[in-house]
C-alpha cells in the first residue's frame, strides 16, 4: 500500500499549482467572464504547449497516456484557481470518448485537440430524461439524418464539432458532426459558475456513414466511461474548491477583528472550519479511491464513482456555505473568490447526476 | 498509487481470520452473537486466548514480548476482530498503562507489571476523570502526599466513569503531588493496587441500564511510592503520550462495516426506500472513514508521521458507530418502544416483532458514550483546530 504520488505525478502537480498560483488571475478570470469571449485563448494555447491538453490520450493517437490519477492532479488545481477554460468538455468528455472509439479519423482529431485548435463538445444530455444519459430522444433515421434537441451542452458554442449521442435502430448510437453544418441551430446560455452552453437543435442533419462512431453497447460503454471520467474530474475540482474554501476561511477569520480580537479565537467557527476540514479529507479519501477504481477500470468503478459524487454533492456545499458564513458580508461580494466557490460547487453538483442521484446508482 | 494490501499483509489478515474462525473461544462467540451479557471469566478466558496466541502485545515492541507489529498489520488486526465481532480488547492494561510502564518506567517496574499484562493476569483500569475533571483532565485534585518517611503515598480524592473497575485489580492514577501555578504540572502518575484498603468501588448505571462505569474513592489509600512512574510532576506528559498510543483503531471499521451489513440484510426485508437512502449514505461516509484510515498508514509506512488528523478518526468513526445503532432503532419501527434492559428479552417471555429490535435500542443507548470519551468530540475538534489549522 502506497497512496503517495509518484514522483512524476508531484512534478505535474507543481507544475499545474506554479501556473495556478502565478500566472490564473481572478481579476482577469473575471474580465474574461463578463466579455464576449468564453475562455482566454492564450491560457488555452498555454495548456496545448505545456502538453496538458495531451495527458488523457494513448501514445498512438499522439498523447502522453495518462490517466484518472493525473487529470485529478490537474483538476484539483484547477478547482483551486477555479479555472473556466473549457478542459472537460473537450478534452475529457469529448477527447477521451473519440481515443477510445474505432472512429478512423480519430488521430487527426486528438492531433488537433492536443495542439490547442480544435473544440469538441459532448452532446449527451436533453431536457427530458434528466440524467438518464442512455435514453435521448434524438434520432437518427434509417438514411443518417439527425432530428432532436441536445441541451445544457458545455462549451457547444465554440465547438468546432459535435459527438451527439441518438437512437438509431433502437439502439443508442454517437456520431460525430462538424458544428457549422446545414440543420443545426443553437442558443448559447451562461452557466452559474461563469462557463457557457448550448442548445442545440438538429434539424435533419445529415450524417456521414463513417462518422457513426460507436453503436449499441460499445456506445453505451464509450458514453459511460466518459461521464464517470468527467465525474471524476468534476469530483477532484471540487475537492480543490473545498480545500480552498478551509485553507482561505482559516487565514481570513485570523486577520478580521471583532470585538478587539480576531474571530478565529471563537470556537464555535474554529468547529465549523474543522467540520469544512473533515468533509474535504473525507472527499479526497473517495477520490483516491475512485480514481484508482477508474485507473483500473474495475467492475466497480462506476459504482464508486457515483459514492464518490454523491457524497461531493454535500460536502461541496456544506464547505462552500460554511465559507460564505464564516466571511460574513464578505462572502457574499462578487470581488472574493469565496462566492465564486459556491457557485463553482452548485454547478459541480448538478452535472452529471445530484447527490439523490448518485445515492440511488451506488445502491444499485 | 497502490491501496492493496502486500501479500505478507494478506497473509498475515489470513492468520488472524484463520484464528478468528478456530480459536475465538466458542462460548464467548455464542454468548456475543446473542448479546447475552459476558462474565468477567469469559473476559478472561477470551483475552488469555489471544495472549496464548502471541498477540496481545499488538501494539508492543517485540524486546518486551509484543508482536512488533507494523502499522498495517495492527489495522489489519483490528478490523478482521471487529469483522467478527468479537468483545474490543481491553485496552487499559496492554496498550493504555503498559507503554507508560515500558517507556518511562524503571527495570523492576518492566519485570513486575508488564508479564502479567501480557498474559492477562491482571485487570486493569484506568483513574482520570474525577467528578470536577473531566475534559479539563488537568484540573483534577485527587492528591497524593508523601509520608514522613518517603517511603509511602497517602491518596485521597474520587475519580469517575471507571470502566470496569468493579473486575479490575489494578488502577493507574493521575494524581495531584504538588499544587503548582500551572495545573499541568504537579501531577503523577501513580499505579495502585484495588485491594488496597480505602478504596471504595460504586457503580455507576448507565441510561441502557448497563453496570459499565463506577465511582471510586480513595480515602487515605496507602500506596509504596515504588509504584510512582517515572519522576514525580512528570504524569501530565504520560498521559498524553499514552492517549496518542489509543488512537489507532479507535475509528473501529472492522466493527462498524459488521453492523452496516447487518443492518443492509435486515433492510432488505423492510422495502422503507427512505432508510435505504440513509444506509447507502453512511455506507459512503464508512467507505470514507476506512480510506481515510488507509491514507494514514500508507503516510506511516513510507517514512511519514500521522499528527492531529488522526482526531478525524475518533469524530467521524464515533459518529458512524452512533449513526448504525441509530438506523437499527429506525428499522426496528414500533418495536423499538419495547425495553428488554441491556441483554434482551433472554428466552423466554419474548415478545412478538423482529429478534434485532431487542437490543436496537440498549445499543443505541449504550453508543452515546463513544462521542463523549477518549476526549469527547468537541475536545477531538480543538485538537484539530490548533494543531491541523493552526488557529
Amino acid at each position: 500500500m502506497n497512496l503517495n504520488f509518484s514522483e512524476e505525478q508531484v512534478m505535474l502537480k507543481e507544475t499545474i499549482q506554479k501556473f495556478c498560483d502565478n500566472d490564473y488571475d481572478f481579476y482577469k478570470r473575471e474580465e474574461v467572464i463578463k466579455s464576449e469571449n468564453d475562455f482566454d485563448l492564450n491560457t488555452w494555447n498555454l495548456f496545448a504547449e505545456q502538453g496538458w491538453l495531451s495527458m488523457p490520450f494513448s501514445e498512438d493517437s499522439g498523447g502522453f497516456g495518462m490517466g484518472p490519477i493525473e487529470l485529478s492532479i490537474l483538476f484539483e488545481e484547477f478547482g483551486k484557481a477555479l479555472v473556466i477554460e473549457p478542459y472537460l468538455s473537450t478534452v475529457v468528455l469529448s477527447g477521451t470518448l473519440i481515443d477510445n472509439s474505432s472512429y478512423e479519423h480519430k488521430k487527426d482529431i486528438i492531433e488537433r485537440i492536443c495542439s490547442g485548435s480544435l473544440h469538441i463538445s459532448l452532446a449527451y444530455a436533453e431536457a427530458k430524461n434528466s440524467y438518464n444519459y442512455n435514453l435521448p430522444s434524438t434520432s437518427l433515421s434509417s438514411d443518417l439524418l439527425l432530428n432532436g434537441t441536445k441541451n445544457l451542452v458545455l462549451n457547444g458554442g465554440n465547438a468546432n464539432k459535435l459527438v451527439v449521442s441518438c437512437i438509431h435502430n433502437e439502439e443508442l448510437t454517437l456520431v460525430i458532426v462538424n458544428a457549422d453544418k446545414d440543420g443545426i441551430s443553437m442558443n448559447t446560455f451562461p452557466t452559474v459558475d461563469g462557463q457557457s452552453c448550448a442548445e442545440i437543435t438538429f434539424e435533419n442533419v445529415s450524417i456521414n456513414s463513417e462518422d457513426v462512431i460507436g453503436t449499441g453497447d460499445n456506445a453505451i460503454t464509450l458514453l459511460n466511461n466518459s461521464i464517470s471520467l468527467a465525474t471524476l474530474c468534476v469530483s477532484a475540482e471540487a475537492v480543490g474548491c473545498m480545500s480552498s474554501c478551509y485553507l482561505k476561511t482559516v487565514a481570513y477569520t485570523k486577520e478580521r477583528e471583532q470585538f478587539g480580537q480576531p474571530i478565529s479565537n471563537f470556537q464555535v467557527l474554529q468547529h465549523r472550519m474543522v467540520d469544512m476540514f473533515i468533509e474535504s479529507e473525507l472527499c479526497r479519501s473517495l477520490l483516491i479511491k475512485a480514481m484508482l477504481e477508474v485507473d483500473s477500470g474495475s467492475d466497480d468503478m462506476h459504482k464508486h464513482v457515483s459514492g464518490l459524487k454523491a457524497q461531493i454533492g454535500k460536502s461541496g456545499k456544506f464547505s462552500a456555505q460554511q465559507a460564505v458564513q464564516l466571511h460574513g458580508g464578505m462572502g457574499v461580494s462578487d470581488e472574493l473568490m469565496i462566492g465564486h466557490y459556491l457557485k463553482k460547487l452548485i454547478v459541480i453538483d448538478a452535472l452529471f447526476g445530484n447527490t439523490d442521484h448518485h445515492l440511488k446508482k451506488y445502491a444499485q | 498509487m497502490e491501496l492493496n494490501f502486500s501479500k505478507e499483509d494478506l497473509q498475515f489478515r489470513d492468520e488472524v481470520r484463520s484464528w478468528l474462525e478456530n480459536d475465538y473461544p466458542k462460548h464467548v462467540k455464542a454468548k456475543q452473537d446473542n448479546a447475552e451479557p459476558l462474565t468477567r471469566q469469559d473476559m478472561v478466558d477470551y483475552h488469555k486466548a489471544v495472549s496464548a496466541k502471541g498477540w496481545m502485545g499488538y501494539n508492543w515492541p517485540v524486546e518486551y514480548g509484543g508482536t512488533g507489529w507494523t502499522a498495517t498489520q495492527l489495522y489489519i488486526f483490528n478490523k478482521e476482530f471487529g469483522l467478527a465481532g468479537t468483545p474490543p480488547l481491553l485496552a487499559f492494561g496492554v496498550s493504555m498503562v503498559a507503554p507508560v510502564i515500558y517507556t518511562f518506567g524503571n527495570e523492576e517496574q518492566k519485570a513486575k507489571y508488564l508479564p502479567d499484562i501480557l498474559e492477562f493476569n491482571t485487570w486493569w483500569c484506568q483513574g482520570y476523570s474525577e467528578p470536577g475533571s473531566g475534559s479539563d483532565l488537568a484540573s483534577l485534585k485527587t492528591k497524593a502526599v508523601k509520608t514522613f518517611d518517603g517511603k509511602h503515598y497517602i491518596i485521597n480524592g474520587a475519580k469517575t466513569w471507571t470502566t470496569l473497575a468493579q473486575n479490575a485489580d489494578w488502577i493507574f492514577c493521575l494524581t495531584r503531588t504538588e499544587t503548582t501555578s500551572i495545573k499541568q504540572e504537579g501531577i503523577s502518575f501513580i499505579l495502585i493496587d484495588m485491594k488496597t484498603p480505602g478504596i471504595e468501588v460504586k457503580p455507576i448505571i448507565t441510561i441502557d441500564g448497563e453496570h459499565e462505569v463506577n465511582s471510586v474513592f480513595f480515602t487515605d489509600v496507602k500506596v509504596p511510592v515504588e509504584n510512582l512512574i517515572g519522576e514525580e510532576g512528570k504524569g501530565w506528559t504520560y498521559a498524553k503520550f499514552l492517549l496518542a498510543h489509543e488512537r489507532f483503531g479507535i475509528a473501529s471499521v472492522g466493527g462498524s462495516l459488521r453492523a452496516l451489513n447487518k443492518l443492509k440484510e435486515i433492510a432488505s426485508n423492510l422495502e422503507n426506500t427512505d432508510l435505504d437512502k440513509k444506509i447507502t449514505e453512511l455506507e459512503i461516509d464508512l467507505n470514507a472513514l476506512e480510506i481515510t484510515e488507509l491514507r494514514m498508514l500508507s503516510d506511516l509506512e513510507n517514512g511519514g508521521q500521522v499528527g492531529a488528523e488522526s482526531s478525524i478518526l475518533k469524530i467521524k468513526g464515533t459518529e458512524i458507530q452512533q449513526r448504525l445503532t441509530e438506523l437499527m432503532v429506525e428499522s426496528s419501527g414500533e418495536h423499538a418502544l419495547l425495553y428488554p434492559g441491556p441483554h434482551g428479552f433472554g428466552s423466554n417471555d419474548k415478545p412478538s416483532g423482529p429478534d434485532y429490535s431487542a437490543d436496537a435500542v440498549s445499543k443505541f443507548l449504550n453508543m452515546r458514550k463513544t462521542s463523549i470519551y477518549g476526549g469527547s468530540n468537541e475536545i477531538q475538534k480543538n485538537i484539530i483546530s490548533k494543531f491541523v489549522l493552526g488557529v
